[in-house]
């Protein structure tokens, strides 16, 4: 074959390559975001026990007023409900954990009860702090069920600043920031119910 | 060039066995770009020279890996998601194996070696699995948990380096057991 040839042979092959590809990417585009969307809800909702609620939380987000707080920032609130009624509140919220920005998903019931706390972003030690990122996760769990009145407000801190709770072995900050932001959280919610609970309440 | 292509099929090897459903995954991927691959260079092969089969190899390879990459972003994302990294990297191990001369041995030869790599990458998935996580086959089916062997793994075997060190292991018992059975008997010397 002579020069020519192969360089036109070499020519339609990138041309067949990248057109492949491109019709390929187009065609299957909204099945991938769909997909990603799917995983991405499956991955902030299982915070929720499964069968909770029947809506789409994520479709539906809350518009947060005020949303800086003592010791967090909340970047996000979204409203569970079942049959018309709102059985759960979920609020994103970001405080400075040791090494880094720790975001923490909260998910909170109508009577304004942890239902469940799931960390969404960290930069903690591994090994140490880093504990907090696994899922699921037992230091977690133990705020499920507490509100902002059980335990009373000095009860909010760690057994080392005269609180009730217990922290992540050698991770003082990285707990306090949790803590610290799951009591705002509930501070949060306790006054703007509300608006958070919408009107299905 | 044969090392360098050895060491480059070293890295899914390591990289993208976590699991056994991940190893099976990277294999079938694997397995379905070098085919396609193989298929279609073999007319281009004798007719072009040079740099221009080079291009040609590369322009193929990296569009069966990004075709494949979008597959499996569409059916099995989050497999994809764990391992984007490995699938990427197929495309470069195509251009290697072809300059390698891989596909110019027999057919029957090129078939041997795939399945052994094959079923190296299964085995290493399935043994990491097991002393890593303590299941075997978790991820397979949507409805079969797996099968749970200890309650709780090592978590090294779930990192590289514990694939490094399972991969060692598993080459000094290959050396024993071939030199058990083919030493000669030792003479006595006078």
């Amino acid at each position: 074959m002579n020069r020519s040839a192969s360089v036109v042979t070499v020519v339609l092959l990138a041309l067949v390559g990248v057109s492949a590809t491109y019709v390929l990417q187009r065609s299957s585009a909204p099945q991938i975001a769909s997909e990603q969307r799917l995983l991405d809800s499956r991955k902030l909702l299982d915070v929720l026990p499964s069968g909770y609620y029947d809506n789409q939380p994520l479709e539906q987000p809350l518009t947060l007023i005020d949303s800086s707080l003592r010791h967090s920032t909340l970047s996000g609130g979204y409203r569970a409900t079942r049959s018309g009624q709102t059985v759960a509140v979920l609020l994103r919220s970001r405080s400075e954990g040791y090494a880094g920005t720790l975001e923490l998903l909260i998910a909170i019931d109508a009577n304004g009860r942890v239902l469940g706390v799931k960390t969404l972003e960290q930069r903690e030690t591994p090994g140490l702090g880093g504990h907090i990122g696994e899922w699921p996760n037992s230091w977690l769990q133990a705020f499920i069920g507490k509100s902002r009145t059980e335990p009373t407000d000095a009860g909010w801190a760690l057994k080392k600043d005269q609180g009730q709770f217990d922290q992540i072995a050698g991770a003082t900050i990285t707990s306090r920031a949790a803590v610290n932001a799951i009591h705002d959280a509930l501070r949060y919610f306790d006054e703007h119910r509300a608006l958070l609970l919408g009107n299905g309440q | 060039m044969r090392r360098t292509v050895s060491l480059l099929m070293l890295v899914p090897l390591l990289g993208a066995t976590q699991t056994l459903s991940a190893a099976l995954g990277i294999t079938l991927m694997l397995g379905a770009v070098l085919g396609a691959f193989a298929i279609c260079m073999s007319p281009l092969r004798d007719r072009l020279t040079g740099t221009r089969t080079l291009l040609a190899s590369l322009t193929l390879a990296a569009t069966l890996t990004s075709c494949a990459d979008i597959v499996a972003q569409r059916w099995f994302l989050p497999w994809q998601q764990a391992s984007a990294l490995y699938i990427g990297l197929l495309a470069l191990q195509c251009v290697a194996l072809e300059y390698s001369g891989l596909f110019r041995e027999p057919i029957a030869a090129i078939f041997k070696r795939c399945t052994l790599f094959a079923a190296l990458m299964l085995l290493i998935g399935g043994l990491r699995e097991i002393l890593g996580h303590g299941s075997l086959g978790r991820g397979l089916s949507a409805s079969w948990q797996g099968l749970v062997v200890f309650p709780e793994g090592l978590h090294l075997f779930t990192l590289v380096p514990g694939a490094f060190v399972l991969t060692g292991v598993l080459l000094a018992a290959r050396q024993a057991w071939t030199r058990r059975h083919s030493v000669i008997k030792e003479t006595h010397r006078p």
